[in-house]
């Protein structure tokens, strides 16, 4: 027997069936935490979210017209809701248009050799961790959607409510302010290789 | 022939194979003869595959959390039906 829809279940809980409601929560309460909690880093933090989405979107399924997907339309609360927390708890950032803009690179160590499970210790881990907890929000949500939820630029940009080229850009300086962290790292405690001074 | 800072703003496109094939081939030129934006392209792929590799693992949800959201949605339920007001969990 074919699986019920997300827009069956969608027009059921419009029309009051709870049922309907509930199995729309058992199919995204997993995921909707999930995201929560990658991009807050916080369970407690992510509960609040997960409880404050299906709050919303139980108020709101009535008034939900379809034009995007249910998954979609959830995602977006999710991201909103996990924002404005994200907001709260940040102190102010720079701008987010003009960070790390380069006309050329600098010479950067090489500590790519080997694979990336060698690499993760505990340490790394939590510079990692510190790293992206440092992204300003905008661009953690980018980040998180785009190369931990492996969500397309299209997608994002539709939960986001963003372009495409915002959803990019973002995404683009949110992991070169992960990967100039790592670099720091490394430089303090590896034994790079320098490509531009020509290791022999 | 693209200039570095060309490059550099096309690094995450390229990873992400979003490109057209003709500049694909214009950035694998400049990367080989230009090794700082080799190594600008390389740590930035191993910084995503670090990220990934730490989150791999599917995130479970804690004990009680599901019984906790229900409870959540049955208080609401019975306000919105003009019951008895909810006390906050």
């Amino acid at each position: 027997m074919p699986a019920v829809t997300d827009e069956e279940l969608v027009r059921k809980s419009k029309e009051d069936d709870e049922r309907a409601f509930g199995e729309l929560v058992s199919r995204y309460e997993s995921k909707v935490y999930s995201l929560a909690l990658r991009m807050l880093r916080n369970p407690e933090d992510a509960e609040d979210v997960l409880q404050d989405t299906f709050l919303r979107a139980y108020r709101g399924i009535k008034s939900f017209q379809g034009a995007s997907t249910f998954s979609t339309w959830i995602y977006r609360i999710t991201a909103n809701s996990a924002l404005m927390r994200l907001r709260k708890k940040q102190l102010p950032t720079v701008s987010i248009e003009n960070a790390d803009e380069r006309e050329a690179p600098v010479n950067i160590a090489d500590w790519t050799p080997g694979p990336a499970e060698q690499l993760l210790n505990k340490e790394l881990q939590h510079e990692m961790d510190e790293a992206i907890e440092a992204l300003p929000p905008e661009f953690r949500q980018v980040f998180v959607l785009r190369d931990v939820e492996e969500m397309s630029n299209a997608e994002v940009a539709d939960i986001l409510d963003l372009s495409v080229a915002a959803v990019k850009s973002r995404l683009h300086r949110a992991r070169i302010k992960v990967r100039n962290r790592l670099a720091g790292y490394f430089s303090d405690n590896a034994k790079p290789k320098h490509r531009a001074m020509g290791a022999h | 022939m693209l200039t570095c800072k060309e490059v550099l703003e096309s690094l995450s496109d390229y990873l992400d194979a979003d490109m057209k094939e003709d500049l694909i081939g214009e950035m694998k030129r400049h990367f080989g003869s230009c090794e700082d934006c080799r190594a600008e392209f390389d740590t930035l792929t191993m910084t995503i595959k670090l990220y990934k590799h730490e989150h791999s693992a599917p995130v479970v949800m804690p004990v009680g959390c599901h019984d906790r959201l229900v409870k959540v949605l049955e208080l609401e339920k019975l306000r919105s039906k003009g019951g008895p007001p909810p006390k906050m969990v």
